[in-house]
């Protein structure tokens, strides 16, 4: 069954005539043509669908698009803001924070979440708030170093 | 992994909620945080006519305190559980609890009510739809065998929460609405020790609170698990002690998770413990005999006895960690 749902997306509201069973990954991906959200194990295990609503991490492929109407969605598109990088997406570059790049959005988006939250962490709650976001690549440690630096700067 | 189709239901208020459930009991599923359903859904475990969401239902996530201790609505997220002060300053163990469950982004999805009422898991059942069509159904997947128990006639399926076996040693009870009004009944009651239908909820009832009476004693949780972010417990434990003035154990309520059908409340151990004073030779014995009480089965990928000696570590663990309270 077709729907007309009203999404805010990045700043700018759509209206999106599709499946009422299809989750936010697939209608951002599929239907809004967002791609910066990545399909990883599509199960809530990966943390790489990761989008952020009202300013809290959300697994996209375990929300469906019906339930995220009303909501403030940002997807890793909608981070830059006139064409500036986001800090957290600068010290990813500057640190080497970034190997194969699947799980990066996911981890920047997580990351944006817990530093609006929690200004100055410790490494170690740094570990533990990434700990839904895997990367194979295995770079935690660079991931956790931007992270880190991004935090002692604000 | 697409969901398969379904009809989309928001409705307003709970009643509303119940009434839809009660049209069509058989096919009609509650949706709260979505991180246990969405999944059971993909991997084709249940495929319902109907999804209720019950995220527009306002005024069911707040937390209020009366006089017979705290309510809490059940869709309350654990991330707002966690961030609650009053939460953190009075129980502490249910906080820790919460934070133990999945990671970041599943508590800020997971509701309190959706934990609670979270699918009995196995290691037979939770695969693809792929995976399990290499052999006929189990029990619980509506066949007539079990992977775990050979030639058994029930499911054996675990009950693998964090939340409710804290719940269970505060003597929390739940609220629920359904079509003849409201009920309130312990939260052990809520658990029917039937992995194929776990939860004791009538047709169109719907969890509504939590009420936690005030804190007597000490309480604590410890979890197990493979690795120490997402997973579900391998088994976990919940401890709860009042002491009398004399230091003597006045009450206790022992509850593990991950070893049963439900929430599992090991009563011979805490016989064992009610009137003595916490010494390190009583704990070297209790915690070997609870061992001999509980009975997992092989129900995920780590063998029974290891649950057994694991259960009887976590208790000395809890119980040391209490004696040094003092």
């Amino acid at each position: 069954m077709k729907r007309i749902l009203q999404l805010h997306v990045n700043g700018e509201t759509y209206e999106v005539l599709t499946d009422i069973h299809k989750t936010l990954l697939e209608v951002l991906r599929e239907d809004l043509g967002l791609t910066g959200t990545k399909r990883g194990c599509d199960l809530g295990v990966c943390g790489a669908c990761t989008v952020l609503m009202d300013g809290k991490p959300y697994l996209s492929c375990l929300t469906l698009a019906a339930d995220a109407q009303r909501k403030e969605i940002l997807t890793i598109e909608g981070l830059s803001q006139n064409g500036d990088l986001h800090p957290l997406q600068e010290a990813f570059i500057e640190k080497g924070a970034i190997q194969c790049g699947f799980c990066t959005p996911g981890m920047i988006l997580t990351a944006k979440a817990f530093l609006d939250e929690q200004r100055h962490p410790s490494e170690e709650e740094v570990k533990r708030a990434i700990s839904g976001n895997l990367c194979r690549c295995t770079g935690y440690v660079k991931i956790v170093e931007a992270i880190l630096s991004v935090a002692n700067h604000k | 992994m697409r969901l398969p189709k379904f009809e989309y239901l928001a409705p307003k208020t709970l009643r509303e909620a119940s009434k839809a459930l009660v049209f069509n009991n058989k096919g009609s599923v509650l949706l709260a945080g979505g991180t246990d359903l969405l999944v059971q859904m993909k991997q084709r475990l249940i495929q319902p006519d109907r999804v209720i969401s019950l995220k527009t239902i306002p005024r069911l996530s707040s937390i209020s305190e009366g006089k017979e201790g705290i309510r809490i609505g059940a869709l309350i997220t654990l991330h707002d559980l966690i961030s609650s002060p009053l939460l953190r300053e009075r129980y502490p163990a249910l906080v820790h609890s919460a934070k133990e469950v999945g990671a970041y982004s599943h508590q800020v999805m997971g509701t309190l009510g959706g934990n609670l009422c979270q699918g009995n898991r196995c290691r037979y059942y939770n695969q693809s739809v792929f995976w399990r069509n290499a052999r006929p159904p189990c029990h619980k997947a509506g066949g007539k065998v079990c992977y775990v128990v050979r030639k058994s006639g029930q499911c054996h399926s675990a009950y693998c929460g964090d939340i409710a076996p804290v719940l269970i040693a505060l003597a929390a009870q739940v609220i629920v609405v359904g079509p003849e009004g409201e009920r309130i009944f312990p939260l052990k009651k809520l658990y029917t020790r039937n992995g194929k239908k776990p939860l004791a909820l009538k047709k169109g009832e719907i969890l509504k609170e939590i009420e936690i009476p005030s804190p007597a004693g000490e309480t604590c949780y410890f979890k197990w698990r493979l690795r120490d972010a997402i997973e579900f417990p391998i088994l976990s434990l919940a401890l709860n002690l009042e002491k009398n003035g004399e230091g003597k154990i006045k009450k206790t309520k022992i509850i593990f998770s991950g070893v049963g059908p439900g929430p599992v409340e090991t009563v011979e151990t805490e016989k064992l413990l009610k009137g003595a004073a916490l010494s390190d030779p009583l704990i070297e014995k209790v915690s070997h005999g609870v061992t001999k009480e509980i009975s997992p089965m092989y129900t995920s990928t780590v063998s029974p006895a290891y649950k057994r000696k694991m259960a009887g570590i976590l208790l000395r663990q809890a119980l040391e960690k209490i004696m040094k309270m003092k």
